[in-house]
């Protein structure tokens, strides 16, 4: 009997000395007091929503090519050092083509401009809206934790809502973020943060 | 004999006084303190933030913490007492390296970390840092895309105290994490070691021989991971994706062999260190605290651009 309640006794203590957990929840583990939904979520219905009209994408890549030093530091944002900048941009136009992921927009010009509903992730929409500094947030996983909740609220609350009526001929505003380079020609993807059917 | 021993005493007292303190026409000397000189990334990084010191005419000297935060907590010990005026410094540990610096601080001694970020937002003068997070995000999509968005895969992260390795990985998951039919098997340290992430790797795929992609913390393990595919016939049909910007890995990006990297740029991050500090020394104050360098997505349509000519 004294065995039995030796060896429950070992098993419990061993039980509790010893936990496992996943690696990569090892470092989730710094932001825990601060909301982030919260905030992203205020960012995104007082902040994104309510700002400007930003510049229409036809008129950005005309000043672009005009002069493209002071498009970028007019119109864009780099945090730090790069050569790509965000820019905060409205398309105007019909809808042209709505798949999984996909939007096509054509506007009065003809020119059909891509908006990507699925791979709304990393910083183009924070960086680009230029709400936000580095230095509100005490790390870099800190600020980059801001970008996933509001791009949570983006893509798994309002564009699925701002798809769901949406057809082929519909006339459509856009408004999202552009990644663009002074080195390279990148291909221009919208990633949008609102798509508005007047 | 009186007279002899008070004058002994006044150049002693003189030189005491005097030690330690640099004459007018002295230059400042720069300490570049490195994580780890084994891996060329490193290498790069310490000799260009020399270089970039002595060209704005510094003396400098490389110090090599091994990957071992109480090397580098000697080696800071080292430098502070041999009288050094700045430290350009890639840290070990992101929590374990605040001490180092502090105690530079104390010393008067300011410290521009490069590359590798410490979790404190007063201790070193500036972080001069690569975006990670950012740029995985990008191969995160990669990964999906070259994917179709399903299949079982294996990711070897970088040193568990860097944190690099967790913004690496955290950019990478925000991406990949959403899409259901991606399958995580395996989630193991390789140091950011080729040989280890390639026995890493030969070990996952004893249990898991179904693979369809991995994903590495850095290109010295996505070199690794390759390696093991080869010598498993998998090298074909298992795609790897890595992260820095290595030369052999955009070769192979060229050639087909290995998908996509994020290019860091460790010349950058150097030359920025060792210009804040000769501006530190000129009387600036306020740096920003961190300051994020891009990382440029290389896939095979722009790897000609990367490649060394």
């Amino acid at each position: 009997m004294k065995y039995a309640i030796l060896i429950v006794l070992i098993a419990l203590l061993g039980y509790n000395s010893v936990y496992f957990e996943k690696l990569s929840d090892r470092n989730s583990k710094t932001s825990e007091s601060f909301d982030f939904a919260t905030y992203a979520d205020s960012l995104y219905t007082q902040g994104l929503l309510k700002a400007e009209t930003p510049i229409a994408i036809d008129q950005l890549l005309v000043e672009v090519k005009a002069d493209q030093n002071r498009a970028f530091e007019t119109y864009g944002n780099r945090l730090g050092i790069g050569n790509s900048a965000y820019f905060m941009v409205s398309v105007e136009g019909t809808v042209a083509e709505k798949t999984d992921g996909l939007l096509k927009v054509r506007d009065k010009s003809g020119t059909v401009w891509p908006v990507d509903t699925e791979f709304i992730f990393g910083n183009a929409i924070r960086d680009a809206s230029r709400l936000v500094k580095l230095t509100d947030f005490k790390t870099n996983a800190e600020f980059n934790a801001l970008s996933e909740a509001l791009n949570s609220i983006i893509r798994e609350e309002a564009i699925p809502e701002d798809l769901e009526e949406l057809r082929q001929g519909d006339e459509v505003t856009v408004n999202g973020a552009i990644k663009l380079s002074k080195n390279e020609d990148l291909t221009i993807r919208v990633v949008p943060v609102q798509i508005d059917k007047p | 004999m009186k007279k002899i021993k008070f004058l002994l005493f006044i150049i002693l007292a003189f030189g005491a006084l005097s030690c330690g303190k640099k004459g007018d026409d002295e230059k400042p000397k720069v300490a570049v303190v490195i994580s780890t000189l084994n891996n060329p990334w490193f290498v790069v990084l310490a000799e260009a933030a020399a270089e970039n010191a002595q060209k704005l005419g510094y003396e400098t000297k490389i110090f090599d913490s091994q990957n071992n935060p109480a090397t580098e907590s000697d080696n800071f010990e080292n430098l502070i007492s041999s009288g050094y005026d700045a430290i350009l410094f890639n840290p070990t540990d992101a929590d374990g390296s605040i001490s180092n610096i502090l105690k530079a601080k104390e010393a008067g001694v300011p410290v521009f970390c490069m590359d590798r970020e410490v979790n404190s937002n007063d201790a070193a003068t500036a972080q001069i840092l690569s975006d990670n997070y950012s740029g995985c995000v990008e191969i995160g999509i990669e990964f999906v895309k070259a994917l179709g968005g399903k299949g079982k895969y294996v990711e070897i992260i970088g040193l568990v105290g860097d944190n690099n390795t967790w913004a690496r990985s955290g950019g990478f998951h925000s991406v990949v994490d959403k899409f259901p039919d991606l399958q995580m098997v395996a989630q193991q340290s390789g140091d950011f070691d080729r040989n280890k992430a390639m026995e890493v790797l030969e070990t996952i795929m004893q249990a898991n021989p179904d693979i369809e992609a991995v994903f590495c913390g850095n290109d010295a393990m996505a070199l690794g991971a390759y390696q093991a595919l080869q010598a498993a016939g998998k090298a074909d049909r298992v795609k790897v994706f890595g992260f820095d910007g290595a030369d052999e890995v955009v070769e192979k990006i060229d050639e087909g062999k290995i998908v996509a990297t994020g290019m860091q740029h460790p010349l950058v991050m150097a030359e920025y260190a060792a210009r804040y500090a000769d501006e530190y020394f000129k009387g600036k104050r306020d740096f920003p605290q961190r300051v994020p360098v891009e990382v440029e997505l290389v896939v095979k349509e722009n790897a000609e651009r990367f490649l060394k000519k």
